[in-house]
C-alpha cells in the first residue's frame, strides 16, 4: 500500500491519495472541526459506455443500463442497502453520470459502519428476473419526470443534436424501450467488466482519519484479478449535426442552451479549464458589457449562466437560460467572441475575472460533499485539484488571450430551445 | 468550532455573529420580516431585485457587478421567501475570509458596507427609484415568476398551497402574481422601502473566520438614526379541515403530480410540533420512510414520495410523481400508510431510525454556512432560539404515543392532481 500526502499551502488543505493493495485508489481528506463525513465510491461506467471490450470481447449493451444497474445495486438477497444504514443515520444515495456512477453517504456517527455497507454492497451484485422487472415501472416514472423537465431536455436535445455519433447524445436513464431489453445477464456483464477494484476510486471527506478508512479497507477488500476493459467510442465528426433543435413542453417562460462543440482529441488539463473557466466569467458574466446589453434589450434575465461540459471523446461549452429571444442572445454572443478577439482583453478585465474564479473556487472547499464529488471527477477525468487552484491563482492575460482564441467556433454550435404549447 | 453571539442592536435588530473557523468564506444576511398579504407582496418582492441591484455607492449594475468581481468574485443576491404568514426579504453577501485575499485587504468590512448601502443607500434619482432599472427588474421578475410553471415540482407545491390556502394568507404566491407585479408603481416602492426600514423585525446573521465587530458596528451606526414601529407579525393556524376539498388541473405533462395537504393542530412553538415532525419523518422523511419502503419500493407507484411539514403555519404535504393511470391507487397507499401509523403500527426500529436520520440531518446542517443560518432563520419570531443539542434532546424523548397521537391530529383537507387531459 503506498499513501501519499499532498498538500496545498496556499488553500491550508491536505489529503492523503492510497494506492490500496486491493488495487483500489483511495482519497483521505480530513476536515477539522466537521461533523459529518462523506464517502462516494465510484466507476467509470457511464451512460457513455455502451460498447466496450472485456478480456477481448466486443460487448454492445441497451442504452441506460448503467443507471439501471446503479437501481439495482442497492438490493439484495436479505433486502436493501437502505435498510442497513437505518441504524446508522445515515443519508445515502447514489447518481450515474455520463461517464461515471458513484455511491455515497453522508453520517455524523458510526462512520466505520457506514463504510463497512458501502463497500459491502457495491461489492455484492444480484440481479434476478424478478428484481429486474420491478425497476422497470420506477425508472419509467424517473424518465417520464425528466421528459418533463425543460432544463433536462433544453440539454439533452443539443446534445443529440450536436454530436452525430457520440453516446453522450443518449438520455442517461435511456428509454422506456430500450430498458425493457435489460435482463439480469446484462447487468452481470457490465458489473464484472467494471465493477473492479483496480478501475474504482473510494474518497472520504470531513470528520475522518486515515487509519479509519485503511484499516477497514485493509479488512474488507481483496486484491481481484485487474479486468481489461476498454470503452469503445464510435467516430465523432468535429462538425455539430444540426444548429437549431426546438420542442414544445408545458412552459410559459422559454429556454435556450446554447453550445459550442469543441475539439476532443485529448484530455483536457488543469489549466484548459482554469484558463476556460476565467475566459466564460469575463465573456458572460453578469460584469460583461455582453451581458448588460442582452438584459437591457430584454433578451435574458439573472438565470443567464454558463458551462464547460467535458468527458471521454466529447467537450462543449454552454450558455443557457430563460429568453423570449434565444436567437438573439446567439447571435450577440457570437458578436462578441468576435469583438474580443479583434480588440483584445484589458488587464483589468482579466484581473477582476482571475480574482473571481480563483473565489469561487476557494468556496469549493467549504463542503465536505463538494470536495468529494469534485476529487472523483477529478480522478476519473485524470486532473488534480490543486494543480486546476493553483493555474488559476497563477493564470496571465496572454493565457487567457490564447485561449480565446483556441475554442469557441462560432460556426460549429447548435442552439437548443423549449417553447410553449 | 463556533461561537455564538447574539445581540439586540436596535428595537426589533437582532444582529447574530457565528464565529466559525472552518469555513474560507463568509457571509452576512440581513433579513427583513413584514406581513405576508397579497396587496404589497409584489412590491416588497420587487423592491428587494431594485435595491440589490444597484447603490448610491455603486449606481450602475454593471458597475456593481464589476465591484463584486474584484472583491474575488463577491456574491450579493436578494429575495423573498415565506416563513409562515410573514414574508422574510433577505440581502445576502457572501465572499472569501481575508486571510485568503492575494494582498491584504479587508474583504469583509468592505462587503458590510456595501450590504448596508443596498439596504440604507438606494440609488434615487430626483427622490424615487430609477425608472428604468425598476422597469428592468420588473421584467425580470415577471420571468420569474413565469419560469416557476417550468419546474413542475414546484409548480404544484406551491398550487396545493394556493388551493388549500386560498382564503388564507399563506396562500400568497410569494412574489404575487405577474399581474400583481406590474401594477406596482414608484410610490408603492418608495413606501415598501421606508415601511421595511421603520417596521421590520430585522435578523442579520454574520458567519464567518473573521471578525464581525466592524459588520455589527456599521449595521449599528445605520440603525441608530431610524425611528422603529414594529409590525405586528403572526401566523393564523388552522387546527382542522373541516372537509376534503379535490382539485384536478391538466397540463400536457408525461409525469402525473399529486399532492396531498393536511392540516395537523400542532404549529410553531406549540409542546407538540416535535412529534409531528417526527412522524412525518416516519411517513416519509427518508428512503427509510413507509412512503419511499411502501408506496414506492413494494407497490412501484411512484418515482418519489415524501412528505414534509410546514411548521410555521401547522401543514403537512405529501407530494408524489406518478403514472396517471395510478392516481387513485397511489393515493389510496398513501393515505394506508398514514392510517397505519394512526393504528400504532409503527414499531420502535422505525422510531429509532427517524430519530437517527434526523438528528443526522440536524448536524450535518452545522457544517454549512447556509445550514447554520438556516437553523437560525427556520426559528424567527420564536419565544427563544433552541440550540442543536437541545433540539436533538428533544427529540430524542419522543415516545410512540405521542407519533401515533401526531399522527390521529392529521386531517386532510386538500388532494391537487395535475395531469394530462
Amino acid at each position: 500500500m503506498q499513501i501519499r500526502e499532498v498538500v496545498s499551502e496556499a488553500l491550508k488543505e491536505k489529503y492523503y491519495e492510497i494506492e490500496h493493495s486491493s488495487g483500489l485508489r483511495i482519497f483521505v481528506w480530513p476536515k477539522e472541526g466537521y461533523n459529518s463525513t462523506y464517502a462516494v465510491f465510484g466507476t467509470p461506467f457511464g451512460s457513455i459506455c455502451n460498447n466496450f471490450i472485456a478480456n477481448g470481447e466486443n460487448i454492445t449493451v441497451p442504452d441506460g443500463i448503467a443507471h439501471y444497474l446503479e437501481h439495482k445495486l442497492f438490493e439484495s438477497e436479505e433486502g436493501d442497502a437502505f435498510t442497513l444504514y437505518a441504524s446508522t443515520g445515515a443519508n445515502a444515495n447514489a447518481y450515474t453520470s455520463f461517464e461515471k456512477t458513484c455511491y455515497l453517504f453522508s453520517c455524523t456517527e458510526q462512520f466505520e459502519r457506514c463504510l463497512e455497507i458501502l463497500l459491502g454492497f457495491v461489492s455484492s451484485p444480484y440481479f434476478t428476473d424478478e428484481t429486474v422487472a420491478k425497476e422497470q415501472g420506477i425508472i419509467g416514472q424517473e424518465i417520464r419526470m425528466y421528459e418533463d423537465s425543460p432544463e433536462w431536455r433544453v440539454m439533452f436535445n443539443m446534445l443529440r443534436a450536436m454530436y452525430v455519433n457520440h453516446p453522450v447524445r443518449i438520455d442517461i436513464a435511456g428509454t422506456v424501450e430500450t430498458i425493457a431489453q435489460i435482463t439480469p445477464e446484462k447487468l452481470y456483464t457490465c458489473y464484472n467488466s467494471y465493477y473492479n477494484l483496480n478501475n474504482m476510486a473510494l474518497t472520504v471527506v470531513g470528520n475522518v482519519t486515515l487509519e479509519q478508512v485503511t484499516s477497514i479497507c485493509d479488512r474488507l477488500l481483496k486484491p481481484s484479478d485487474k479486468v481489461n476493459v476498454e470503452t469503445i467510442f464510435p467516430e465523432e465528426p468535429y462538425e455539430v449535426s444540426k444548429h437549431y433543435v426546438e420542442q414544445k413542453l408545458s412552459v410559459t417562460m422559454p429556454i435556450f442552451n446554447l453550445g459550442f462543440k469543441c475539439k476532443a482529441d485529448a484530455p483536457l488539463t488543469e489549466e484548459q479549464i482554469a484558463y476556460t473557466d476565467i475566459l466564460l466569467f469575463l465573456l458572460a458574466s453578469s460584469t460583461s458589457p455582453m451581458y448588460r446589453e442582452l438584459l437591457d434589450k430584454g433578451y435574458i434575465n439573472a438565470s443567464f449562466s454558463y458551462d464547460q461540459f467535458t468527458g471521454p471523446g466529447f467537450y462543449s461549452i454552454f450558455f443557457s437560460g430563460d429568453s423570449r429571444e434565444p436567437k438573439k442572445v446567439e447571435e450577440f454572443i457570437k458578436n462578441y467572441i468576435c469583438k474580443l478577439r479583434e480588440e483584445g482583453i484589458s488587464e483589468e478585465d482579466f484581473e477582476n475575472a482571475r480574482r473571481a474564479t480563483y473565489g469561487d473556487a476557494l468556496s469549493s472547499f467549504n463542503s465536505v460533499e463538494t470536495i468529494a464529488n469534485l476529487m472523483e471527477d477529478m480522478y476519473f477525468s485524470g486532473r488534480d485539484i490543486f494543480t486546476y487552484y493553483n493555474a488559476i491563482a497563477s493564470a496571465t492575460r496572454e493565457d487567457i488571450e490564447r485561449r480565446l482564441h483556441e475554442i469557441l467556433d462560432i460556426n460549429n454550435t447548435t442552439l437548443s430551445v423549449i417553447v410553449g404549447e | 468550532m463556533n461561537t455564538v453571539d447574539r445581540r439586540e442592536i436596535a428595537k426589533g435588530v437582532n444582529f447574530t455573529a457565528v464565529a466559525d473557523s472552518r469555513f474560507k468564506t463568509m457571509n452576512i444576511c440581513a433579513t427583513a420580516l413584514v406581513p405576508l398579504n397579497k396587496d404589497t407582496v409584489s412590491t416588497y418582492a420587487l423592491l428587494t431585485q431594485v435595491l440589490s441591484r444597484s447603490c448610491a455607492q455603486y449606481p450602475d449594475f454593471t458597475a456593481l457587478s464589476r465591484k463584486l468581481s474584484a472583491l474575488y468574485g463577491a456574491s450579493l443576491t436578494a429575495g423573498v421567501r415565506k416563513l409562515g404568514e410573514s414574508l422574510a426579504l433577505t440581502f445576502s453577501i457572501s465572499g472569501i475570509d481575508d486571510s485568503f485575499a492575494l494582498t491584504k485587504e479587508s474583504i469583509s468590512e468592505e462587503l458590510s458596507q456595501l450590504l448596508c448601502s443596498v439596504i440604507f443607500e438606494p440609488f434615487f434619482t430626483d427622490g424615487a427609484f430609477d425608472t428604468n432599472e425598476v422597469e428592468q427588474e420588473r421584467r425580470q421578475l415577471i420571468d420569474t415568476v413565469d419560469s416557476e410553471v417550468n419546474d413542475k415540482r414546484a409548480y404544484v407545491n406551491t398550487r396545493l398551497i394556493e388551493i388549500m390556502c386560498a382564503d388564507e394568507p399563506y396562500g400568497v404566491r410569494r412574489c404575487g402574481t405577474a399581474q400583481s407585479i406590474r401594477a406596482v408603481t414608484g410610490e408603492d416602492l418608495i413606501t415598501a422601502w421606508k415601511n421595511m426600514l421603520h417596521s421590520a423585525t430585522f435578523e442579520i446573521f454574520y458567519v464567518g473566520q473573521s471578525c464581525a465587530d466592524t459588520a455589527r458596528n456599521v449595521f449599528t451606526e445605520k440603525f441608530s438614526s431610524l425611528e422603529r414601529d414594529l409590525f405586528e407579525l403572526s401566523t393564523v393556524i388552522v387546527p382542522r379541515a373541516a372537509s376534503v376539498l379535490e382539485h384536478t388541473e391538466c397540463m400536457e405533462v408525461a409525469q402525473s403530480k399529486l399532492m396531498l395537504g393536511y392540516r395537523s393542530e400542532e404549529a410553531g412553538e406549540d409542546k407538540g410540533v416535535t412529534a409531528v415532525r417526527l412522524m412525518c419523518a416516519i411517513l416519509g422523511g427518508s428512503a427509510n420512510s413507509k412512503l419511499f419502503k411502501n408506496v414506492r419500493e413494494k407497490q412501484s407507484l411512484c418515482y418519489y414520495c415524501v412528505s414534509r411539514f410546514h411548521r410555521a403555519k401547522g401543514i403537512m404535504t405529501i407530494e408524489s410523481g406518478v403514472e396517471s393511470a395510478s392516481i387513485d391507487k397511489a393515493k389510496k397507499g398513501i393515505q394506508a400508510e398514514l392510517d397505519a401509523i394512526r393504528q400504532g403500527d409503527v414499531t420502535e426500529d422505525e422510531i429509532r431510525f427517524a430519530k437517527l436520520s434526523v438528528i443526522n440531518d440536524f448536524i450535518s446542517l452545522y457544517d454549512t454556512i447556509g445550514g447554520i443560518r438556516e437553523w437560525y432563520l427556520s426559528q424567527l419570531g420564536y419565544s427563544s432560539i433552541q440550540s442543536l443539542e437541545e433540539c436533538i434532546a428533544d427529540f430524542e424523548s419522543i415516545t410512540k404515543e405521542e407519533i401515533v397521537e401526531a399522527a390521529n391530529k392529521m386531517s386532510l383537507d386538500t388532494v391537487y392532481v395535475l395531469t394530462s387531459k
